[in-house]
């Protein structure tokens, strides 16, 4: 009997509602106090088509995937086929079998099939075809050991809203689900849930943290064109940002999200916005300027598999060069990249900083896989979250003709006013210009302006997020990874503690300016490296080797096909690597 | 604003870049003329530029300037009027900036109504890049990637502005600049966006549009018997007949600003908003994830 242990994949047609359901299963595990982290796999389109909702919840948090499936709620034959080969031996399958049959090869003899009619009952017991869903939760938690208490409260308050009748149509539904179980199968599932204490904690995705973050940091102004993985954010802030004063543009492309963005941080009103690869592409003219204005903005990157168009819901890490080196001309910029959703608040907090106490544009870079998973996290803490807006001015206190907006300064940051603050009047220009914002391409004022400007990524190293380091700081086997794979990276690491190899992660989460010392640090006492990525060209690598020289124990661990790593697959690359690692630490 | 103000209060220092006799210089006097009877003080206005010899005004206008990215005045003024309502909003930029790699931002400022003026210092050609055709060009215009002549027909970015919604039309020309001052003065005292086209001649590019060339060509408003500038279909009609080019107000109508709709009136501007300290309301935001 496994106990707390747990990966369930609800999986069937795009459309169907499967996403409420998982949510619920999720917040179930959350609120019978187990660690929980979801994935979303769905396909590029509204209705149809494949699509899966992996939950996984353990006593541990792990921000990422497990190599198995334990339990596959399977509304079809297609979501069987495609994902039987990923269930854990001893694990189980949920199938409504109203009108398929599950056909030999979708079978595993290691793996026990509930057939239950879902469709039928929901349709032929219960009237309502649309309560399928919420059956199969009744039927998983039955034969996991869900609280019913805490399904009946979850279920009530997900569909209060819609009136008391579909609150009792869907409690039914439950409690026809668990009843079909009693009923019709005597066999154990092989896994239970034991309620712990739930405590103070949230469960929370992604961007919904950096929606979040941004809000208590004072960002106040957003401007953004849908994307996906992206467009959350826009649509959060969208609904809380006014509350606080704010306001949200849904611009008519990235060009003007990006001038927008510009516009009102130029203004005196700390903005973002927010995209993915092709939007990100279509910002690059407007984030040089705001290098060259000095303009402080915060870019939220939210990675998708590219290049063009490429596969819009799913995850990669392939424009880390993008996002450090997309433009024309050089400019100080910041790209931070959180491996959590906890993580996800505190850094677009930290990057709303550094935007205004340094006048950069800063990205916060995530991705699919991060981005728009849940995870569970104690509380934010508010307390922690302070607001520094460098060297603003906002009250006057210039004069003008003495007030240089682009004074040449130690730290390269100079005294910002905005308009409507008198004696600060100065010209702005996106070309070239002196001290006091007048055009110019005298040549030695150019290198003194770029310079300046450049001086700012030494001045603002301390402010840096610096990276994590996990694990054992002497051991000889190490690994650097940043993004989502934070998760599969830590889960490796104690899989090889579990069998007494020990490791050490630095995950990086300050990506430019690249941390040169931290990471030649770490490299130095390794025998092995292994570079964690999700990109076919080894983006983070070439990075590395380019401030290490060349490290003869570097090996690239790259993974391309638009999925999250799975810890297993990480463990293959290791020990193809060391003969000497012990038997038994892959898989599991 | 206790003193008067003249032209002079809105001059820089700054000598300005212009070929001599460039209709650029008309709009610039205009301008400053404008801003000054309007009594604005120049640490209240933003003037926002496009790219290309027209957007070079910005450097010749005492106020915060902005000199940002081809075609991408717009979005950016729309966001710092969002950002502080209590300025005065004015952008200008060339018939390409606007017409051409901006279409799309103008399409989208107009129809959203933001409370600022845009004036368009159209000269038929791109005259920064040496005289290439502009959107504005007329057919068979002859010039560098066109030696045959342009293929493309002409834009009627007024017409354009009014079928997307706009609240306030007007076209001035260059050589006069007291009814140009007039018609920038109506822009910005118009509740909402307000678009003033204005023939400015490229006397070094453009040896077809000459000053002579629209002083034949042009007429104006006023001397149409009973033009009344709430008729949408007039506007439309006269702004699209074949012939010569009418100069004055076509069209004005009062709808509610982007700022009335999406920020509600008698709020401090955001860019005012305390944001150091965190709002401790923002705690209960949590409750929804618990
Ligand atoms: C993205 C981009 N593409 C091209 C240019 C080159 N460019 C500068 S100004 C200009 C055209 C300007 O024409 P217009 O807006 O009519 O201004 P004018 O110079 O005629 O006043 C072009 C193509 C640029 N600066 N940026
Ligand atoms: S090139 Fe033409 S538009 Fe440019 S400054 Fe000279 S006359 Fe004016
Ligand atoms: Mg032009």
């Amino acid at each position: 009997m496994i106990v707390n242990n747990i990966q369930v994949l609800f999986g069937g047609q795009a459309g169907d509602g499967s996403l409420t359901t998982g949510d619920l299963i999720a917040l179930v595990f959350k609120r019978m106090g187990l660690e929980v982290y979801t994935f979303k796999d769905f396909p590029s389109r509204i209705r149809g088509g494949h699509t899966n909702y992996v939950i996984r919840a353990g006593e541990q948090p792990h921000y990422g995937l497990g190599d198995m499936v334990d339990a596959m709620v399977a509304f079809d034959l297609e979501c069987v086929e495609k994902h039987i080969a990923e269930m854990r031996p001893g694990g189980f399958v949920i199938f409504d079998n109203s009108q398929e049959k599950l056909t030999d090869a979708a079978r595993r003899p290691d793996v026990y099939v509930y057939d239950v009619p879902l469709a039928d009952i929901a349709k032929k017991q219960l009237g309502l075809e649309l309560v399928r869903n919420t059956i199969s939760l009744g039927v998983l938690g039955e034969l996991i050991g869900m609280d019913k208490e805490i399904v009946r409260g979850l279920v009530t308050k997900q569909y209060e809203r819609k009136g008391e009748k579909v609150v009792a149509q869907n409690i039914g539904a439950i409690e026809a689900g668990e009843r079909y179980v009693r009923e019709h199968f005597d066999r154990p599932s092989g896994y239970a849930l034991r309620a712990r204490p739930d405590g103070d904690r949230l469960l929370m995705m992604g961007n919904d943290a950096i929606g979040y973050g941004a809000l208590a940091a004072g960002c106040r102004f957003m401007a953004g064109y849908p994307i996906t993985p992206a467009t959350d954010i826009l649509e959060w802030m969208a609904k809380h940002a006014p509350r606080y004063g704010g306001t949200v543009v849904q611009a008519e492309d990235e060009l003007a999200a990006i001038n927008m963005t510009i516009g009102a941080a130029y203004a005196g009103v700390r903005a973002m916005t927010a995209t993915s690869g092709p939007g990100q592409a279509l910002m690059t003219e407007g984030i040089g300027l705001a290098g060259v204005l000095e303009t402080p903005i915060v870019v939220v990157e939210c990675a998708r598999a590219g290049p063009s168009t490429g596969m819009p819901t799913k995850t990669e890490q392939s424009n880390l060069n993008h996002v450090i080196f997309a433009g024309h001309g050089e400019i100080p910029r910041v790209v931070i990249a959180p491996g959590t959703v906890e993580e996800s608040f505190y850094l677009t907090v930290a990057a709303f900083n550094l935007a205004e106490k340094y006048q950069v544009p800063v990205f916060l870079l995530t991705e699919q896989a991060l981005c728009q998973s849940k995870e569970t996290l104690p509380r934010l803490e508010l307390g922690a979250v302070t607001v520094d807006r460098g060297k603003l001015v906002r009250n006057g206190g210039v004069t003008f003709g003495e007030y240089k907006r682009f004074a040449f300064t130690e730290d390269g940051v100079s005294l910002r006013t905005v308009p409507g603050v008198e004696g600060g009047m100065h010209l702005a220009p996106g070309s070239e210009h002196n001290d006091a914002g007048v055009i110019t391409e005298d040549a030695a004022n150019r290198a003194r302006m770029m310079d300046k400007r450049m001086r700012k990524l030494d001045a603002m190293r301390a402010d840096l997020p610096r990276p994590s380091l996990f694990g054992e700081p002497e051991a000889g086997m190490a690994f650097i990874a940043f993004g989502a794979n934070r998760g599969p990276v830590s889960e490796v690491q104690d899989r090889l503690r579990s069998v007494g190899v020990a490791s050490k992660f630095l995950q990086l989460r300050t990506l430019w300016p690249f941390p040169e010392g931290d990471v030649r640090a770490f490299v130095a006492g390794a025998e092995h490296v292994f570079v964690v990525e999700n990109n076919i060209s080894g983006q983070l690598e070439r990075l590395i080797r380019a401030v290490t020289g060349p490290v003869p124990s570097l090996h690239g661990v790259r993974k391309y096909n638009g999925r999250p790593f799975r810890p297993a697959e990480i463990l293959d690359a290791v020990t193809r690597r060391m003969a000497t690692l012990p038997a038994g630490v892959a898989a599991r | 604003m206790a003193t008067t103000l003249t032209p002079k209060d809105f001059a820089t220092a700054t000598p300005s870049w212009w070929c001599a006799g460039c209709g650029d210089f008309g709009v610039l006097a205009a301008l400053k003329q404008a801003c000054a009877e309007l009594g604005l003080e120049p640490h209240k206005v933003a003037f926002i530029s496009g790219i290309g010899c027209s957007g070079k005004i910005s450097g010749y206008l005492h106020s915060y300037a902005f000199h940002g990215v081809h075609g991408r005045a717009l979005p950016t003024a729309t966001a710092v009027k969002l950002a502080n309502t209590d300025l005065t909003v004015i952008v200008a930029g060339g018939d390409g900036d606007g017409y051409a790699i901006g279409a799309g931002h103008f399409i989208h400022a107009v129809r959203r109504n933001p409370d600022m003026t845009y004036i368009v210092m159209d000269n038929q050609t791109y005259g920064l890049t040496k005289g290439q055709s502009s959107p504005t060009s007329m057919l068979g215009y002859k010039a560098g990637p066109h030696p045959q002549g342009n293929p493309d027909a002409p834009i009627n970015g007024l017409a354009i502005a009014l079928a997307a919604g706009a609240t306030f039309i007007a076209r001035a020309f260059s050589s006069e600049p007291k009814q140009m001052a007039e018609m920038i003065k109506e822009a910005v005292r118009h509740p909402g966006f307000g678009i003033v086209e204005v023939l400015s001649p490229c006397v070094t590019f453009n040896k077809v549009n000459t000053y002579k060339w629209f002083k034949e060509n042009v007429y104006h408003l006023d001397d149409l018997p009973g033009y009344d500038v709430r008729d949408r279909v007039r506007a439309f009609a006269t702004l699209t007949q074949p012939g010569k080019i009418p100069l004055g107000i076509f069209y004005r109508e009062i709808r509610p600003t982007l700022e009335e709709l999406m920020l509600g009136t008698g709020r401090p501007p955001i860019a005012s908003l305390p944001i150091e300290t965190v709002d401790p309301g923002l705690a209960a935001l949590q409750d929804a994830y618990a």
